[in-house]
């Protein structure tokens, strides 16, 4: 009977918890904490917004290096702090983290940071080969940013690709051309290829990514380089830690009759199919009698005297390969003729030297810089060298 | 008593609203995510108020996100369900942890939901994604940047090549320590494979009748990847990854070409070896 008494009691006290429960809810949910709590998240996607927008600004620094107003306004200390002292191509800066570098050293208005990668470094070079992202379209350098307001981070991969050229479609030929009714040009096309030749010769700062990232077991008895050694070329390599180099960035080393077709200005630009591609063996002229001794389509044995020697000392090709004749010499792997692989033409001969000639090759065993690792076939240099310097550059196909 | 307590108990918990994600939250949290997506696929109502079928729920998208350390996809399945009656406009998307095909109408687990949403026009322009829709009589605008949306690749001559994406050359990469362990690398290859040795790994493979067989797998070559001669199609010949010693005793010719010399010199072999065809018809240099 009693049980029976207090049960409406007990109905009516919970109906009343229920109600306020209920009634609560609705308060949290109109509450200022909850308000603030819409306002966090609208905090949060505008330090987002920021950093992509910094992102967008990073990349174009990336992509225009030495025209950026960033640049010229700390180009100075940059250089000051790598100890350059000495001209070098600007034109290397794209797609150089030496610009991003300086960036994060000198750019003290940003409302962002970049956070150290490993060690020291501010970039991590990533490859297939030292990284597992899903997806990843090619090689490049991994920064991260920071939004000094939210503390939120964001990872960028910067693509190394502005310093390749694509090599046109179109029939080319190796080595020099030869005379004669019966003899027949070495002729080829790349019309169902699509080639990326590197514009320049692989430099010093590039191999310190290399000797910083790559496996140890390839780089062994590398060292790095530092100050005005950075955008110079790297001669100490031997061939096989150069085509392990050039497979660290996903590519090959140079195939000779690919430096030939990037090389031989040809007669008709338009024609991609001509009936025969006569050649001149200067890169700057169609006259095979057109031969100049100037230091800035030659940078020959005479020209260390009127110029100090860079990377990129001469015009580029037709194709826009720099150093093509003169300054050091450059090793191809060469599928048609093994030993002859490599371009003489370089700062060890003079202007009167026959090794001045396109598709005309001596040749390197790839395994030391002394006189006996070269075959100049008869012509060799003047002068007693103790150790050549041997650069080269590296090439791959695209989809 | 008992039971009472507990019949009351299931009342007030289903007079509560179940927790929903607000707007704002919703906006964030879908462009942190969406930033890093490599893909959007089956995305067939662009540019449209999408207004049928009422009451039922459709699938308006896919997209191919990578996880949280970068090492695998996941995908995001978007639904848009039209309002209809008592029905709401509701939008939800529904994560699946790998790449996978998304069923056509939800399953109901679903990563984010929105209700109340409708007039829903999506539209993808300049790698952003528009969402207009209105939300309680309100009319709402989001755009989410899709950076690492890929493209086709652009090749011109004298040029590096460039993506057709947000920014050519810039991807946005989600990583963390587990990101570059060397025991996760699937990469494809060792830098000591070769064709000669049999170990080579093919990564594209074109059929006599110039056919693409199976995927191509290039991209995920660790060492680079190199053509080799077989049927002379015009897009070029099998593939495979690693360091190429075209030309070499035992190794593919290199290509040659078919415009300028005849098919049977289509690779190039070191002169003193000779091209011949082995028995998966790819021209080796003996």
């Amino acid at each position: 009977m009693r049980e029976f008494k207090r049960r409406p009691l007990i109905i009516l006290s919970l109906s009343i918890c229920a109600v306020l429960i209920v009634a609560l809810w609705f308060f949290y949910q109109n509450s200022p904490k909850n308000n603030s709590k819409a306002e966090q998240f609208v905090q949060e996607k505008a330090a987002l917004e920021r950093l992509i927008q910094n992102s967008s600004e990073i990349h174009r620094l990336w992509t225009e290096g030495e025209d950026s107003r960033e640049w010229n306004s700390w180009k100075n200390e940059c250089l000051k702090s790598k100890k350059i002292d000495t001209a070098f191509d600007e034109s290397l800066l794209r797609c150089n983290p030496m610009l991003i570098e300086c960036l994060a050293a000198f750019n003290k208005k940003a409302d962002y940071q970049f956070v150290k990668q490993n060690g020291d470094k501010l970039y991590r070079y990533v490859t297939k080969s030292n990284i597992s992202h899903t997806h990843l379209s090619g090689t490049g350098y991994l920064f991260t940013i920071e939004d000094n307001q939210s503390k939120k981070r964001l990872n960028l991969l910067l693509a190394d690709n502005c310093q390749e050229v694509f090599l046109q479609n179109r029939a080319y030929a190796y080595g020099e051309e030869v005379q004669g009714k019966d003899v027949e040009d070495y002729r080829f096309d790349n019309f169902n290829q699509n080639v990326y030749i590197d514009r320049h010769l692989v430099t010093n700062a590039e191999v310190n990514d290399w000797i910083e990232f790559g496996n140890d077991d390839f780089t062994k008895g590398l060292q790095k380089k530092s100050g005005d050694d950075l955008f110079l070329p790297a001669t100490d390599l031997k061939e096989e830690q150069m085509m392990n180099y050039c497979s660290f960035r996903g590519k090959q080393l140079l195939l000779a009759h690919y430096f030939d077709a990037a090389t031989f200005l040809p007669m008709d630009l338009n024609e991609v199919l001509p009936v025969k591609n006569s050649r001149s063996p200067y890169y700057w002229t169609k006259k095979k009698s057109d031969f100049k001794p100037d230091c800035d389509l030659i940078y020959a044995q005479e020209c260390p005297a009127k110029k100090p020697f860079r990377l990129n000392a001469t015009s580029p090709t037709w194709a826009g390969l720099t150093d093509a004749m003169g300054g050091v010499m450059e090793v191809f792997r060469n599928p048609i003729d093994p030993e002859s692989n490599l371009k003489a033409s370089s700062f060890y001969f003079n202007f009167k030297s026959q090794w001045h000639r396109l598709g005309f090759r001596a040749g390197w065993d790839g395994d030391g810089f002394e006189l006996r690792h070269f075959d100049f076939k008869g012509f060799n240099p003047e002068i007693t060298i103790d150790k050549f310097q041997v650069g080269f550059r590296c090439m791959r196909e695209s989809k | 008593m008992r039971k009472l307590l507990i019949l009351l108990m299931i009342v007030t918990m289903g007079c509560l609203p179940a927790e929903k994600t607000s707007l704002p939250e919703a906006e964030m949290k879908l462009a942190t995510e969406w930033l890093y997506a490599f893909s959007l696929e089956e995305f067939k109502l662009n540019d449209i108020v999408i207004e049928r079928p009422p009451g039922i729920s459709q699938l308006l998208f896919k997209m191919k996100i990578p996880m949280e350390n970068g090492l695998s996809l996941k995908t995001h399945c978007v639904y848009y369900q039209v309002g209809y009656k008592k029905i709401p406009g509701k939008l939800s998307v529904e994560e699946l942890k790998n790449d996978s095909a998304c069923p056509e109408t939800e399953t109901g687990d679903s990563w984010l939901t929105l209700d109340h949403i409708n007039k829903l026009k999506v539209t993808l322009a300049s790698s952003h994604l528009h969402f207009d829709f209105e939300n309680k009589g309100k009319k709402i605008s989001w755009s989410f940047l899709l950076a690492n949306l890929e493209g086709n690749l652009i090749h011109e001559k004298y040029e590096p090549q460039k993506e057709k994406k947000w920014k050519s050359g810039l991807t946005f990469l989600r990583t963390d320590a587990d990101t570059f362990l060397n025991q996760n690398n699937k990469f494809l290859g060792k830098l000591s494979d070769r064709m000669s040795r049999g170990t080579a790994i093919r990564c594209q493979q074109v059929d006599k009748n110039c056919n693409d067989i199976g995927e191509n797998r290039c991209d995920d070559c660790r060492y680079g990847w190199y053509s080799i001669v077989d049927y002379n199609c015009p897009q070029g010949g099998s593939k495979f990854c690693g360091q190429n010693h075209c030309g070499e005793k035992g190794e593919p010719a290199c290509p040659r070409g078919i415009k300028v010399v005849d098919e049977t010199e289509a690779g190039i072999c070191q002169s003193d070896l000779t091209p011949v065809m082995n028995a998966d018809h790819i021209l080796i240099c003996q």
